[in-house]
């Protein structure tokens, strides 16, 4: 089977001769008890048996989570085969059913509260599928989930809201920082929401490049703690109660949700338990010979307090449709550095339209250069243009898909006869048909910085809206080694 | 009676001697191995001597070497993961531009016709197309994840921007741009091969390509383009690849690669039971069903597996031969 990831994640290591699951190198920690002799061991027909005290006892299996995988520097395909089972539509509908789920250390919980954030993309990707209007696709969806037997169906406006503005604060603060230092690695910065990029960059490229990755979460991520953090105190709930689905438009976000660093040893708990593809709602509904068009709608849902604003509501940020990082960026370093409330975003194309470019002129002079690079071929000129020094930008608009988010690798495929360009092509008509979200103007944003994180700066709204970086460095043992 | 001469055997290299590649004007010639040196070879009088060594390019094996059409490049595709490209602008040789991101070995390097694009492949299942971007640089156009194994080979079509790849998946695959966004993708999968696919080769029309793998056989396809004659279904105004005609039978072990020459027609193979064979089209070969004779059985061509072999592209039917044993034979091959 063609591996689901994107492709900056097929790369990585992998063995021509051993297959995935002979080639894990995951040391595993045994519980050993003290014996004099060495143990004894049966091999049943239903597993392995110490016989060494006089009576069979069962060993246990060795298992390998996801979270050893993405920690490890060995292959990326076994960690699909573990997600398959940890974040799969089968899982979904049987915490739907059961209210209860595992946690990471193999615990049972009961959940109280069933939360899904509905992200954009993949309520397009699903519009155009069933012929909706994305209105029409997102009641459905809230319908459909909660036909399910979920409690809550939210937008992400707000947690993409939040990630746009702390990139913004991040960005002038390394431009500073970069004025201060010419020889410090904050420029140029890197988007962090594609978690095909981050997991490439950590598992290839290290220590050269994750410094400038942004340490701004991703929607997801902050949705994540939102949820988990926020919205339990509200609701008088712990976190481990609720269980927290994103709907996400490709197989990468399972990686993300299910890094070490979106884990919570205090609560025990993910800040995302689950992540659905468009894709993968469309095979449940095919599973269960439905139409999206036939489910009954339902309102999206609003936990935030006082309304106050426009109803929920799917939104679109201005700039690409993967999320407008650049353009946000862009406009606020223009303002806030150069004074330039009125900059203009003219992009021109390099070597391909994946990847553009925009600059901020002042008196003449260049002062700011941004892009936007989508796809693998254009990472790897970004990195190479990095290493060799030949980086003229500020500020990069990361994707590892060609064309960014709205071609996702896990929306759903074009129908026979359509091509993959004409569906994104329709995919960004109907992101720019959206009502527009602007972060700075958000009441509810005003709202969280104040009661939720302590202001904008502070440690909490670091510790809730920031992460971290890890290189995976190459180990070197028998099966690693290449010749 | 059509024969092999040896005209000469040249040892140099320490060890395995993976690939050699004539230069576009036929006088000079690259070789490369595990030596992880590459050597440039010419005439002097009558006898083929080292003319430069090229060394501190690569940290570990050399697996394959190439010429530019304008014979003033040489790429040089390694297990350390890098291609360099090898100029001679400052008077001597030297590596001017590296290029990285395979993840791990790359295992064959090959120029479009026009010179401007590269194309590697590798042990991380990826075909790479990189374009010359001006002095000394070279930019990824596309990173091609079509195959699901290690790929082994990567050819261009003679005259078109046309690339095919050969992957121990067993299959072929074939590529070309999408002029609306300068991506490429793959046009056409060539399935027929039972194990390893090692090489491949275009004739001088590049409508037909001959394959040679570890299931022993040579496989020769035809193309079929829209519209054709035969009444080949087409879809997607995308020509079909037919397999018309397997030599099996002749080899008695993994063929490593073939060569097909653009002047004369032979086909000459490359095999682990030591032996390079010539294969010549008969005369009254039926193009949809073509067949082809064994005309020459070099036994004993190398002491050890025959890694690589070349025509001389002027012509005049020198072949060159590589092998484990460390050696690189010159041959003559006489046809009547």
């Amino acid at each position: 089977m063609a591996s689901r990831f994107s492709g900056a994640l097929q790369l990585t290591d992998l063995d021509d001769f051993i297959t995935p699951s002979q080639e894990c190198i995951k040391p595993v920690k045994i519980e050993k008890t003290k014996t004099k002799t060495g143990a004894k061991i049966k091999i049943g027909e239903d597993g392995y048996f110490d016989v060494s005290s006089g009576r069979e006892q069962k060993l246990q299996k060795v298992e390998i989570t996801l979270a050893d995988c993405l920690a490890c520097s060995g292959c990326i395909t076994s960690a699909e085969s573990v997600l398959v089972t940890k974040q799969s539509q089968e899982e979904l509908l049987r915490v739907f059913s059961e209210r209860k789920y595992t946690d990471n250390k193999g615990v049972s919980k009961d959940v109280s509260l069933i939360v899904i954030s509905l992200s954009p993309q993949p309520t397009l990707s699903l519009a155009a599928r069933y012929k909706l209007t994305p209105e029409e696709a997102t009641h459905k969806l809230a319908g459909y989930f909660k036909s399910l037997g979920a409690d809550l169906v939210l937008d992400m406006t707000i947690a993409e809201d939040l990630s746009l503005l702390e990139a913004q604060q991040e960005f002038l603060q390394r431009y500073q920082n970069q004025l201060a230092d010419p020889s410090s690695k904050n420029m140029p910065m890197l988007a962090s929401s594609c978690p095909g990029w981050v997991c490439y960059a950590e598992k290839t490229h290290g220590n050269f490049i994750l410094p400038y990755i942004s340490s701004s979460k991703s929607p997801q991520q902050v949705m994540g703690s939102l949820v988990k953090q926020y919205l339990s105190r509200s609701r008088e709930l712990t976190p481990g109660e609720i269980y927290h689905v994103t709907v996400m438009p490709c197989y990468d976000k399972k990686l993300e949700a299910s890094r070490e660093d979106f884990y919570s040893e205090m609560l025990s708990c993910h800040d995302v338990d689950c992540v659905i593809t468009a894709i993968e709602l469309e095979q449940m509904l095919d599973v269960s010979s439905k139409s999206l068009n036939d489910i009954t709608g339902a309102e999206l849902d609003w936990p935030w307090g006082a309304l106050g604003e426009a109803p929920p509501a799917l939104r679109r940020h201005i700039g690409t449709g993967s999320g407008g990082y650049a353009d946000h960026v862009f406009l606020y370093a223009a303002e806030q550095l150069f004074g330039e409330s009125n900059a203009q975003l003219v992009y021109r194309n390099l070597r391909n339209p994946d990847f553009r470019e925009v600059t901020l002129e002042k008196d003449g002079k260049e002062v700011l250069r941004f892009a936007v690079a989508n796809g693998f071929r254009n990472i790897q000129n970004l990195v190479q243009k990095l290493k060799r020094g030949k980086s003229p930008y500020h500020y990069v608009e990361v994707m590892a898909c060609p064309s960014g988010c709205l071609n996702g690798g896990a929306q759903v495929r074009p129908v026979t006869g359509e091509s993959g360009r004409e569906l994104v092509a329709q995919l960004e008509a109907m992101y720019s048909a959206l009502p527009l979200a602007v972060p700075a103007e958000s009441k509810l944003v005003r709202k969280l910085y104040a009661e939720w994180l302590d202001g904008k700066d502070s440690d909490k709204a670091r510790a809730m809206l920031h992460t971290t970086y890890h290189a995976v460095e190459k180990s070197d043992i028998a099966l690693n080694i290449k010749w | 009676m059509p024969n092999l001469e040896l005209i000469q055997a040249l040892s140099g290299h320490k060890g395995i001697v993976w690939n050699v590649s004539w230069h576009p004007q036929g006088k000079i010639f690259a070789s490369c191995g595990e030596d992880k040196t590459i050597k440039l070879w010419s005439k002097e009088g009558q006898e083929w001597t080292i003319k430069t060594v090229l060394v501190d390019g690569h940290q570990r094996t050399i697996r394959e070497v190439a010429w530019s059409p304008c014979g003033n490049y040489l790429a040089s595709a390694s297990f350390d993961a890098t291609t360099a490209i090898w100029d001679k602008k400052s008077g001597q040789f030297e590596c001017n531009a590296t290029l990285e991101g395979h993840e791990n070995e790359v295992k064959s390097v090959a120029w479009s016709p026009s010179g401007q694009l590269l194309a590697t492949c590798g042990r991380d299942k990826s075909v790479w197309v990189w374009e010359v971007a001006g002095e000394d640089e070279y930019e990824c156009e596309s990173v091609l994840n079509a195959h699901n194994q290690d790929v082994k080979k990567v050819a261009w079509h003679p005259s078109l921007d046309i690339l095919a790849s050969a992957s121990y998946d067993n299959s072929v695959k074939l590529y070309k741009e999408d002029p609306a966004d300068n991506d490429w993708s793959c046009i056409a999968t060539l399935q027929s091969h039972e194990s390893t696919v090692w090489s491949l080769t275009f004739d001088k029309t590049g409508e037909r390509l001959a394959t040679c793998s570890d299931d022993r056989t040579v496989k020769i396809w035809k193309e079929y383009k829209p519209d054709n004659q035969e009444g080949v279904i087409v879809t997607d105004r995308e020509s079909v690849w037919k397999c018309v005609c397997t030599l099996s039978g002749f080899h008695t072990r993994c063929i490593y690669d073939i060569a097909w020459c653009h002047h004369t027609g032979f086909l000459a193979t490359a095999s682990g039971d030591d032996i390079i064979r010539i294969f010549k089209e008969s005369e009254d070969s039926d193009p949809n069903s073509p067949t082809f004779d064994l005309v020459c059985t070099k036994l004993n061509a190398h002491s050890q597996d025959v890694n690589s072999v070349r025509w001389n592209p002027t012509g005049n039917k020198e072949l060159l031969s590589c092998s484990d044993d460390g050696e690189i034979k010159i041959w003559s091959f006489s046809s009547d």
